[in-house]
């Protein structure tokens, strides 16, 4: 899978392909957009479709310049011999010591790392973020929480995002991991919100089991 | 109409705020801890935001008239970083013993993880020990679950239901504080949480025991006068100025007069304002106006 993802993303990003070598890991994923810039990546049809059947779930429709420039940075490492826990280290402190804009390109590739798992304590306080657009990383056009959350993570996931308006649509793999607690909080959350004489979200039947 | 804010987080406010504040006849404030809508991720962090809160920020409030006290906690957010939490667990002891300090809080649940009760269990074993009464936040998501779990947590832990307030309640959830002798906060947000009218309505239904309302203004979209805000809108309901009094002063006096801090005669007078006062050689005027 990530042969095709690299191969792709190199061949979208341009012939000068940025290595970022120069300098050091961290200060190469900050600056990733003073080289490659931020706008959206053009990929083409049949590149977006190879990318999809690489990495099902992955919106990279919605990816920039520089969310892909940090992908190949991250696999870069990958190929100096940084794999398993030395993967993890590094990759987990370009996230901590990561901006917004930096969290939002690392949590849309996470799904992508064979050491996906070791990611979860990260993905979960991810999703506690107050910045719309860095929970949105996750939680939206992402295939990570769907795999690798527990229910009760995913669950809490599902809330947050109708909380902020956020299409229910966008949650990647949600049909599959509906269940009886998430159904209850959903029609718990439809019942505070009619009580309080506001408006439940057109889609909250996308969270509940058996609705029909 | 003497007007107590039972909760609002100062730190993330300007001086503005306080004028508007004390001209709107806000006399005493809580600035409860809470996090800074971004985790923190060392505990030097909270040493020096809980300095500051019952420090400077107090000293702040005090120039503008304004007396400020304040609640110390680890909030529900930042216990799911567990090294983290059990550094801050292991400094609360100092900051509860400090004046001014009149609850623990606030504490409770946000994803209601198992990480989040057992530091809410901590804690309450705390203000057993400090002889402080709780301030709890309910959570913004599965609220009537988080609220009735932490209404099971406060009793597992055999604490005085009197001596807890719990705060952000809406329609659903306060029938279910009301049936404990637990106190409950209302928080007057422009968008989330309750607003006036809201609130107003629920004064008509429930009556004003142990009802309490906030502003809880922080940094996010919040308005520091929604305490008066509130009062204007339950005058324009019908509801009399004693009642709208118990509110907004006796009910959230008498919850943090149980920490045996506060001076209640004192707090009906405004405090005389010095601006020549200085906190630590800071002041809050600026070169010329010294």
């Amino acid at each position: 899978m990530l042969t095709v993802v690299e191969r792709v993303l190199t061949a979208a990003l341009g012939t000068e392909r940025w290595h970022g070598s120069q300098s050091s890991l961290l200060a190469a994923y900050a600056t990733a957009p003073q080289h490659v810039g931020r706008d959206a990546l053009a990929l083409s049809p049949a590149e977006l479709a190879e990318l999809r059947a690489a990495a099902p779930g992955i919106g990279f429709e919605r990816w920039t310049r520089d969310d892909a420039a940090r992908a190949l940075l991250l696999i870069a490492q990958r190929h100096n011999g940084r794999t398993g826990d030395a993967f993890v280290a590094d990759a987990l402190e370009c996230f901590e010591q990561g901006d917004a804009r930096e969290q939002q390109s690392w949590l849309r590739a996470v799904a992508l790392w064979p050491e996906a798992k070791a990611f979860l304590p990260a993905a979960i306080d991810a999703c506690r973020t107050n910045i719309i657009p860095v929970f949105e990383a996750l939680a939206c056009e992402n295939p990570y929480p769907a795999a690798h959350f527990p229910d009760r993570n995913f669950n809490q996931m599902v809330l947050k995002a109708m909380f902020n308006s956020i299409e229910l649509a966008r949650i990647f793999g949600l049909a599959g991991r509906r269940n009886a607690e998430l159904t209850r909080m959903a029609r718990d959350y439809a019942a505070e919100r009619t009580a309080a004489g506001r408006t439940v979200p057109a889609d909250i039947n996308a969270a509940i089991h058996d609705a029909s | 109409m003497k007007i107590f804010d039972p909760h609002i987080h100062m730190t993330s406010r300007s001086t503005d705020d306080y004028e508007a504040m004390a001209r709107a006849g806000i006399l005493a404030i809580v600035e409860p801890a809470f996090w800074l809508g971004q985790p923190r991720t060392q505990v030097g962090s909270f040493v020096d935001y809980f300095n500051s809160i019952i420090g400077w920020e107090r000293f702040r409030a005090s120039q503008f008239g304004i007396r400020h006290f304040c609640t110390i906690g680890l909030n529900p957010k930042e216990a799911n970083n567990p090294k983290l939490a059990a550094e801050v667990l292991a400094l609360l002891p100092r900051f509860l013993a400090k004046d001014g300090v009149v609850a623990v809080g606030e504490i409770g649940f946000d994803d209601q993880t198992d990480e989040e009760e057992a530091c809410l269990h901590r804690q309450i074993e705390l203000a057993a020990e400090f002889k402080l009464p709780i301030l709890i936040h309910t959570p913004h998501r599965d609220k009537k679950r988080g609220t009735i779990r932490t209404i099971d947590v406060v009793r597992r832990a055999g604490f005085p239901e009197e001596r807890v307030l719990i705060d952000h309640n809406n329609e659903e959830t306060l029938p279910i504080v009301l049936e404990t002798k637990c106190w409950a906060g209302h928080t007057i947000y422009p968008n989330t949480k309750m607003d006036e009218h809201r609130m107003a309505a629920l004064v008509k239904k429930y009556g004003t025991d142990r009802i309490i309302v906030n502003s809880a203004a922080d940094w996010g979209i919040s308005d520091p006068l929604k305490v008066p805000k509130t009062i204007a809108v339950m005058r324009e309901q019908g509801i009399p100025d004693d009642q709208i009094q118990k509110i907004v002063w006796d009910n959230p006096v008498e919850f943090f007069a149980q920490s045996g801090r506060l001076n209640v005669a004192d707090l009906e007078q405004r405090p005389a304002i010095d601006r020549t006062q200085k906190f630590e050689t800071n002041s809050v005027l600026r070169g010329d106006q010294r």
